[in-house]
């Protein structure tokens, strides 16, 4: 039985030592699949980054926007809709590979030109002002734009243009000089990227195993092994960083902290994460036309509340959909939303609300702390009068006529409120699209001033009249940033660094170190 | 081995005619210590669950999330009057053990019933009718046996939604196979014997042979079988709340109390651990007198 | 015999078929896995974009015969959720599983069968009734409760066992400890009751009287008779072993094992892992009740004489 602990020891001693640098992560969620380009949910954004490089890279270390160089060392503007990139040269492959303009322009054009459907689905909400990429010689690249660009650099720093080897991927399946659907489908099982670990080893659901890349062109990776396993039970993910099996656990609920805390081999890092838990309202269900209602549905949740007594006080509750990692599109000065169950009241019976119903849908665990508060909301609704009942399903109902009320995530896909608010709520958005909320030509028009407009004062105004919108007629109420911890032996020394999208895993040089 | 002294079948004599009179007094006194023991605690729960509105201090559904996760009496931060503490939500966990039993209760019982009566049934009628309409019943047992039931429990759940009349439905599907196995060989078994064929030839109609003759001799499995099946659907009730499909909340059931309240083991046990000792007692009380039944209802089968 | 043989195989192969559709039908009635696996917030267009593209488009009629086409090639078609083939992803799982089956079958029988002659043989004695109380905890606390519970003490706080995966022998005890909670009541249970049935037979007292020592009559001719009985038994209760015990076993200790699969794939609507994840279980449960009919009837000559 001295043996587990032995193991153990030696495993740290190991780790804090210089020859060989292992480290185990217990993830509550592993990817099913690792393609940076089709993916944008919260389980995979945590294993993009040590594997893959985008052209323009960011300093993760703040909130604030500084673009630093990556694959591409500089570029420019030579027309308001053309950018050209001078590429890095030396730059290799985990498979030897070097990379030239003709990956840049292949990893680009797959979603500029999407054949691929879920590379379609994926580029349509963020990538739609962009019409191709260009070969200029081997190490220049030219991008070109449908129309000027306010956010060129942001939209180079996306997961979804990471950049990956041409040949490889065709090679994958089928005809070897064509890019086809199942290159693609091959290519998010066996990835291969240019960062400072290599995917040595992926069992979709299970496992990932990164290997430091020694060839990598920056900062060579401070870890010779990670080994991400999944572990889906909370008590056990503690329990294996408490055996040694673990050295960082992710998602531990507020709820849990206390147990890392109060003990003395294990610590917890966490931040209020760049998404907003959102609940959202159907425009278009009977019941709900009125916005009257959808305003009381709102006005009764006291997100304070539930804040300090579900997040010990720690997530963030926000007065409008903002973030502060909007940099200058942050504007906290706005009060969309707020907590007055005497006016709930009053809208309810102007409106005439007859005590109908009103169901809340909810999967059973995928946001944390997601149940409770929808359980809680129930509650302070009924204060104002509202009868809710809570629906558990894992089933997406955001596009049934049906839907009533549910509560969903709204992550800040890239550092601007277009990769947060407006990825959900543009015009022929998904939430359009699915039904559940109405714009009108007056939306658009602000909506076009917000997204392409050059000067950062016009986009602010613009995005303070959508707000004005949503407040009038809301189909969505953020909740709070939740508070998101990992936990990991004292010896370890890592946190979620500021600048980057939710969930990261990064263990670049720098990222992570041993006492 | 006293027991062996009877040694027919019993059909017409009704056998248990002192006992069906006077439950309560004659198996208290044949009892044993464990029986005893089960009888009180069965007892005990029948009551809380019969009078839960009277005796549960706060409504289980009431939150205060100013007041989440106290401990119960006798632990630091206890809040007065939660004797066993109080959940995730603030709410009372005494109130929510007494109304998640009698919601435990109701829906084991209804599913064993139910499965009793649709597996007896059938089995039954496989066993007398044969022929094809037999073929098509064993035919279903095995394709039922074959497939998890938590599968099949989760596809109902999916394809109908999980309130509480669907609910019942799947535990009521739950263990309908066993039960229509134990009947349909018995019958085979039995209508074969001497006694069965003499009723026959006195001219007993077949819905006579199988009430009077048959079913009293099918009664001892079933009755074994069906406390299994009210235990084992304590506990699938419980892991399907785990996977997230259970009862709908707020709505506290046994199951989804442990099932839900299962992260907080390490920090807030009683959450977990009051509403685990409820089923315990609850199955035990349940298993302990299906057990007795059989040992005493058996002895008349064990000839052959 | 061989008839018999040739019978149980036709119904083994119509069960299968009645399985298969049922389970098709049942999967396509609860919902398109788009609504579950990539289908949030993405326009009404790129829904139908995705719907062709994972080939859910055709007709319900059109979808059946493409899957019964795919059993009868056997090509089982990727999987919704991993985009590799399904065959694949269970052999990954099979052998995990099988481990954990096998080591708490193992355990289960080691403990069980003396458990439950003892109660029958002490049946009206302390030892019985204690006997069948410790054996009712088993089945009076839920799996993940007694899982929770060892892990907490063994490897929270004693910090004796690992609690992730299945790489060491120490790995296997606490699952298979937790794991067989339910499986010892059970069969504890049969056991007791198989021998009470068999020691009131004639032939037990035929054994007695001629004067052979007790320990042979219990274990040879009781035993041995009570054995059927209590294999059937076992035998009906596997699909039970494979996916409703271990599911959450295999969650809580990170096994990745085929009950994980099955209901990860069924609450995600991954039909072809899910089919295929049924029919293979489905297959094995049958192959094993079939084995245990055909021994049946070659053991017992009231059967094999008949059918023969």
């Amino acid at each position: 039985m001295k043996k587990l602990l032995a193991t153990t020891a030696l495993a740290s001693m190991l780790a804090s030592g210089a020859f060989a640098a292992e480290l185990t992560v217990g993830a509550a969620n592993v990817s099913s699949y690792l393609d940076p380009g089709r993916d944008h949910s919260n389980v995979g954004s945590q294993f993009y980054y040590n594997a893959f490089d985008t052209l323009i890279d960011k300093n993760h270390d703040t909130t604030d926007t500084e673009w630093v160089p990556a694959l591409a060392t500089e570029w420019k503007l030579i027309e308001p809709t053309i950018m050209e990139l001078k590429l890095r040269e030396g730059v290799k492959f985990h498979n030897g590979e070097d990379m030239t303009a003709d990956d840049v322009v292949f990893s680009l054009n797959r979603m500029y030109q999407a054949t691929f459907t879920p590379y379609q689905v994926r580029a349509r909400d963020r990538l739609g002002n962009f019409e191709k990429a260009e070969k200029v010689d081997d190490y220049t690249v030219r991008i070109y734009a449908k129309r000027a660009e306010p956010l060129w650099e942001t939209l180079l720093n996306l997961q979804q243009v990471m950049i990956i080897p041409e040949e490889y991927t065709k090679a994958l399946a089928g005809d070897p000089k064509v890019a086809e659907d199942d290159d693609y489908e091959a290519f998010s099982l066996k990835p291969v990227g240019t960062g400072p670990y290599k995917v040595a080893d992926f069992v979709p659901g299970e496992r990932v195993v990164w290997e430091k890349f020694d060839d990598f062109w920056g900062e060579k990776a401070p870890l010779d092994k990670v080994t991400v396993k999944h572990m889906p039970e909370t008590a056990s993910r503690i329990t294996a960083l408490k055996t040694g099996e673990a050295d960082i656990i992710t998602n531990i609920a507020p709820d849990q902290l206390s147990l890392i805390e109060n003990d003395p081999d294990m610590k917890a890092e966490g931040s209020a994460t760049a998404l907003f838990h959102v609940m959202i309202m159907n425009q278009n269900h009977p019941v709900l036309k009125d916005p009257r209602i959808r305003q009381a549905l709102s006005l009764s949740i006291d997100r304070d509340a539930l804040n300090e007594a579900l997040w010990l006080g720690k997530a963030v509750v926000p007065s409008t959909h903002t973030l502060k990692e909007f940099g200058q599109l942050y504007q906290p000065e706005l009060t969309t939303f707020e907590y007055n169950p005497e006016k709930a009241k009053e809208l309810l019976k102007e409106a005439g609300y007859d005590g109908t119903e009103i169901t809340f849908d909810t999967a059973p665990s995928y946001y944390t702390n997601g149940l409770l508060a929808a359980q809680a909301i129930m509650e302070m609704w009924a204060e104002v009068g509202i009868k809710g009942k809570v629906n558990v399903g894992d089933k997406w109902t955001g596009n049934s006529p049906d839907l009533m009320v549910r509560n969903w995530s709204n992550p800040m896909y890239f550092a601007d409120p277009f990769g947060c608010f407006g990825v959900m709520w543009a015009p022929n958005g998904p939430s359009e699209s699915e039904g559940r909320f109405n714009t009108d030509e007056d939306y658009a028009k602000t909506w076009e001033k917000f997204r392409f407009s050059g000067d950062v004062e016009l986009r602010r105004a613009a995005y303070a009249e959508l707000m004005e919108r949503i407040k009038q007629d809301p189909p969505v109420l953020p909740l709070y940033r939740p508070y998101e911890s990992w936990a990991m032996k004292t010896n370890v020394n890592w946190a979620p660094k500021p600048g980057h999208i939710p969930y990261v895993l990064d263990f670049r040089a720098g990222s992570i170190s041993f006492n | 081995m006293s027991d062996l002294t009877s040694s027919l079948p019993q059909t017409s004599r009704r056998p248990y005619m002192s006992l069906h009179r006077i439950p309560g007094y004659t198996l208290w006194c044949k009892a044993d210590w464990v029986l005893r023991i089960a009888l009180i605690v069965g007892l005990i729960l029948v009551l809380l669950t019969l009078a839960a509105p009277l005796i549960s201090p706060f409504d289980p559904n009431h939150q205060s999330l100013i007041s989440r996760l106290r401990p119960p009496l006798g632990f630091e931060r206890y809040k007065a009057g939660f004797f066993l503490g109080t959940d995730e939500l603030g709410r009372d966990v005494l109130s929510r053990c007494i109304y998640g039993l009698r919601l435990t209760f109701a829906l084991a019982l209804a599913g064993a019933v139910i499965g009793l009566l649709i597996g007896g049934t059938l089995g039954l009628l496989a066993g007398l009718v044969g022929g094809v309409f037999e073929d098509v019943v064993m035919g279903a047992v095995d394709a039922q046996i074959a497939i998890p039931f938590t599968l099949i429990a989760l596809l109902i759940l999916a394809i109908f939604g999980s309130s509480l009349e669907i609910m019942v439905l799947v535990l009521g599907v739950y263990g309908w196979e066993q039960h229509a196995r134990i009947v349909r060989g018995e019958v085979r078994k039995l209508t074969g014997m001497p006694f069965i064929e003499a009723a026959r030839a006195a001219g007993a109609t077949p819905l006579r042979i199988a009430l009077r003759h048959i079913l009293p001799n099918v009664v001892s499995p079933l009755v074994v079988q069906f406390t299994l099946n009210f235990s084992n659907i304590v506990i699938l009730e419980s892991t399907l709340s785990f996977l997230g499909l259970g009862v709908q909340p707020p709505t506290a059931t046994l199951g989804s109390m442990v099932g839900v309240g299962r992260d907080y083991l390490p920090t807030a046990p009683w959450i977990v651990v009051a509403p685990a000792m409820m089923i315990l007692l609850l199955t035990f009380a349940v298993q302990i007198l299906g057990d007795w039944l059989r040992d005493h209802a058996d002895v008349r089968l064990r000839s052959r | 015999m061989l008839s018999y043989v040739l019978r149980t195989l036709l119904k083994m192969a119509v069960t299968l078929f009645i399985i298969v559709t049922l389970v098709f039908f049942a999967t396509r009635l609860s919902g398109n896995p788009i609504d579950f696996v990539i289908g949030e917030g993405i326009t009404q267009e790129d829904r139908q974009l995705l719907i062709a593209y994972y080939g859910l488009d055709g007709s319900i009629a059109t979808q059946y015969w493409k899957f019964i086409a795919s059993i009868l090639t056997g090509e089982f078609g990727l999987s919704f959720l991993e985009r590799r083939p399904v065959a694949e992803i269970a052999a990954e799982r099979i052998w995990p599983s099988l481990k954990l089956l096998l080591s708490t079958a193992v355990f289960t029988f080691a403990l069980s069968i003396p458990l439950g002659i003892a109660a029958s043989v002490y049946r009206t004695r302390f030892v019985g009734s204690a006997i069948m109380v410790i054996a009712f905890m088993g089945y009076a606390v839920p799996p993940f409760v007694i899982a929770t519970l060892l892990v907490l003490i063994f490897a929270y706080t004693l910090n004796w066992l690992p609690v992730v995966g299945d790489g060491t022998a120490l790995h296997f005890i606490m699952p298979t400890l937790a794991m067989s909670g339910m499986f010892v009541a059970a069969l504890t249970r049969f056991t007791r009751n198989a021998m009470l049935d068999v020691l009131g037979q004639d032939y037990m007292r035929t054994a007695r009287a001629k004067g052979l020592p007790e320990r042979t009559v219990i274990l040879k001719h009781g035993l041995r008779n009570a054995s059927i009985t209590i294999l059937s038994v076992v035998g009906l209760q596997i699909a039970g072993w494979i996916a409703a015990g271990s599911v959450v076993i295999e969650s809580i200790f990170s096994w990745p094992g085929i009950g994980d699969l099955l209901v990860r794939s069924a609450i995600m609507r991954d039909y072809p892992v899910l089919q295929f994840g049924v029919l293979m279980v489905a297959v094995a449960v049958i192959c094993v009740n079939a084995a245990v009919d055909i021994a049946y009837a070659y053991a017992d000559p009231r059967i094999r004489l008949a059918k023969g």
